[in-house]
């Protein structure tokens, strides 16, 4: 197989570019245009659009479920390490060990920077302590 | 019982992930972080020289190839060059990062974790010996990415940056996974060694077709990373929106792994099917020579036309790979094609390394990448200019800087091979050495001949510090560069050493 062997791809290749491109002409010089303010309007789904798009949505919502995503993995571990962890022995503990550590450096993490704060008010008693800037510029 | 020594160097890098992330949380001047990261970088190199050393040490029982997990994880020369290299660039681009998060409001103790646990991924890299562990290994260099791609928050053009690279990523991991499954499933192995023996017996059969386009979209997933024509649309734009020590490390350690991986891929599991690769990568390598050549010699910001020239560069890295279309190619010869790329890939980090580290200390002065206003720099920083020429030069092939003798590896490679293919893709090597020489010196003209913009207050740049860290990153990369040059026999005994990889096991 060399080079030349490729030529019925290359040859796929135009054929593909070329039907497509012969497709949209004709369909735009043949196709018939009468616009009208509806046919203009963005379209969303069959139904004229009432209001803006939907409302901002606290970012907190996000956090607590990625969280919850994390330590729900860290049960479905656990789990297949706890119906087998006679046979597993010491070794399993210590693994399963160095696992859950990793995790609880991840949740004083989570926590010091404020992800698990639900009020914004001791949100920003910690921004205090990381930014002390920002906080005297919002003062400002 | 797991082979600790073999490795030491990912563990202590992990270790070094979580120190940096604690360390962020601490009362602390931020730049204890970027500290303990460089800290943690030089401590896993540690273990690279020991294992690299090891007929040398008594403390060390030399076993040669050392495998893990099955044949999943291979500790050998390549591996261990590479892992050098990744632990080398990656100190280098920290230090690019102190002084640009320093300059502005950053979020800092999450960058290093990013950009650590980004290394991470690329060492693993280096010793994937199956399809699973060279994915998660390359998704653990491009993840962390993203987010660094956007990390000035507020620049829209950073996010656009962050967006592109995010969407192309992902559709590129797709088309891997894609890719790795047909391969898995035609073969029935994830190990490099087995789908090797595998592959033998598919030929003719009938599962050949489905192989093919198994082999051709694993390919395709990494020509994405390593952002060959056509697959490198997001790369001037993400270049140009990201933090220019984010692009650094983007065109640098992000696109050695991609590299790192197509080795693996192609020279182990696929080494049998050199008539699949061969030419798809032939075509890579012309295209992303002439491409990102052409494209680059029109640009006028400095980063996208380093992004260009990082497409090109890519092109010349791939052409030893293209070389392989000829029929009938010997082992010998892929082995000298192996050694090119190897030593290709050492070389380039560290020119590229230093040509973003003077666009960093110059945009620090200027905030402009405008080539425009680099004009005249010789007259307000010379050594910054002198630099920038060294940097670029090198790029362009120009002895007694190293880049000549990447360039010199890669042709011998291509002609060593013959044929009318290989000489061809030689000759469009040689035509865009040319075409790039253009625009480097073109850059190095307008910043040593040209007069200096009105606009540009060349009396209070002149005054400017450079921030220490860039000094010595400047340092490490402008005396790996001349001294590689003029001695080139060290690179190329580094490279000889990985040369056993292609010969088999």
């Amino acid at each position: 197989m060399t080079l030349a062997d490729y030529l019925p791809i290359a040859l796929m290749f135009v054929l593909g570019v070329g039907f497509a491109s012969v497709a949209m002409y004709f369909s735009w010089r043949i196709a018939p245009k009468k616009p009208t303010p509806e046919k203009l309007a963005p379209y969303e789904c069959g139904i004229v659009p009432l209001q803006e798009p939907a409302q901002r949505f606290p970012v907190k919502f996000y956090m607590v479920a990625m969280l919850f995503v994390i330590f729900d993995v860290e049960i479905i571990f656990l789990f297949a390490w706890a119906v087998r962890f006679d046979q597993f022995g010491w070794a399993g503990i210590a693994a399963v060990g160095i696992f859950v550590a990793l995790l609880i450096e991840t949740l004083v993490y989570v926590w010091k920077r404020g992800a698990l704060d639900w009020n914004v008010a001791r949100r920003a008693r910690y921004r205090r302590v990381v930014a002390p800037e920002r906080v005297q510029e919002e003062a400002a | 019982m797991i082979d600790y020594h073999a490795l030491a160097p990912e563990l202590l890098l992990a270790g070094t992930v979580l120190a940096v992330l604690t360390v962020d949380l601490l009362r602390v001047e931020k730049y204890w972080v970027a500290v303990v990261g460089l800290f943690g970088l030089f401590l896993s190199f540690i273990p690279v020289l020991t294992l690299g050393f090891c007929d040398t040490l008594t403390f060390c029982e030399d076993t040669g190839t050392r495998f893990l997990f099955g044949e999943s994880y291979a500790v050998d020369s390549f591996s261990l060059v590479l892992k050098a290299l990744f632990l080398g660039s990656a100190f280098v681009a920290v230090l690019l990062s102190v002084g640009y998060l320093e300059s502005d409001r950053f979020w800092q103790g999450e960058f290093y974790f990013l950009m650590l646990s980004s290394v991470l991924g690329a060492v693993v890299m280096a010793s994937s010996r199956d399809l699973v562990t060279i994915f998660v290994a390359l998704e653990l260099v491009t993840g962390p990415t993203f987010l660094m791609a956007g990390w000035r928050k507020g620049d829209p053009r950073s996010n656009e940056a962050m967006l592109k690279f995010f969407i192309i990523g992902v559709l590129s991991a797709a088309l891997l996974l894609f890719g790795m499954s047909l391969v898995y499933g035609t073969t029935g192995e994830l190990t490099f060694a087995g789908i090797r023996a595998e592959a033998a017996g598919i030929r003719g059969g009938d599962l050949e077709a489905l192989f093919t386009v198994g082999v051709l979209f694993t390919l395709l997933g990494f020509a994405f990373k390593v952002s060959a024509v056509p697959f490198h649309f997001w790369t001037p734009d993400t270049y140009e929106g990201s933090p220019t020590p984010v692009t650094a490390y983007l065109s640098v350690v992000s696109k050695t792994a991609g590299f790192v991986g197509l080795l693996a891929i192609c020279y182990l599991a696929f080494r049998d099917a050199t008539f699949l690769w061969g030419p798809a990568l032939w075509v890579l390598a012309a295209a992303s020579m002439t491409v990102g050549n052409l494209a680059a010699l029109r640009q006028t910001n400095i980063v996208r036309l380093l992004g260009y020239s990082s497409i090109a560069q890519g092109g010349f890295i791939l052409v030893p790979f293209g070389a392989a279309v000829a029929a009938g190619v010997t082992d010998v010869q892929l082995e000298e094609a192996f050694f090119a790329t190897v030593t290709y890939l050492l070389i380039y980090a560290f020119m590229n390394l230093g040509a973003f580290a003077v666009i960093i200390a110059g945009g620090n002065r200027l905030r402009s990448a405008e080539i425009g206003d680099w004009a005249g720099m010789f007259g307000y920083a010379p050594g910054l200019a002198t630099m920038l020429a060294v940097f670029f030069f090198s790029l362009a092939g120009i002895p007694p800087l190293a880049g000549w003798f990447a360039k010199f590896v890669m042709f011998r490679a291509v002609l060593s091979v013959g044929g009318g293919w290989a000489a061809a893709l030689a000759i469009i090597a040689a035509v865009n050495s040319v075409i790039a020489f253009v625009y480097y010196a073109k850059v190095v003209k307008s910043a040593f001949m040209d007069p200096a913009p009105e606009h540009v207050a060349v009396a209070d740049l002149a005054r400017m510090p450079t921030v220490p860290s860039l000094q010595f990153a400047l340092v490490l990369t402008v005396a790996g560069v001349i001294v590689l040059g003029i001695f080139p026999g060290i690179i190329a005994e580094i490279g000889e050493l990985t040369k056993t990889f292609a010969s088999g096991f």
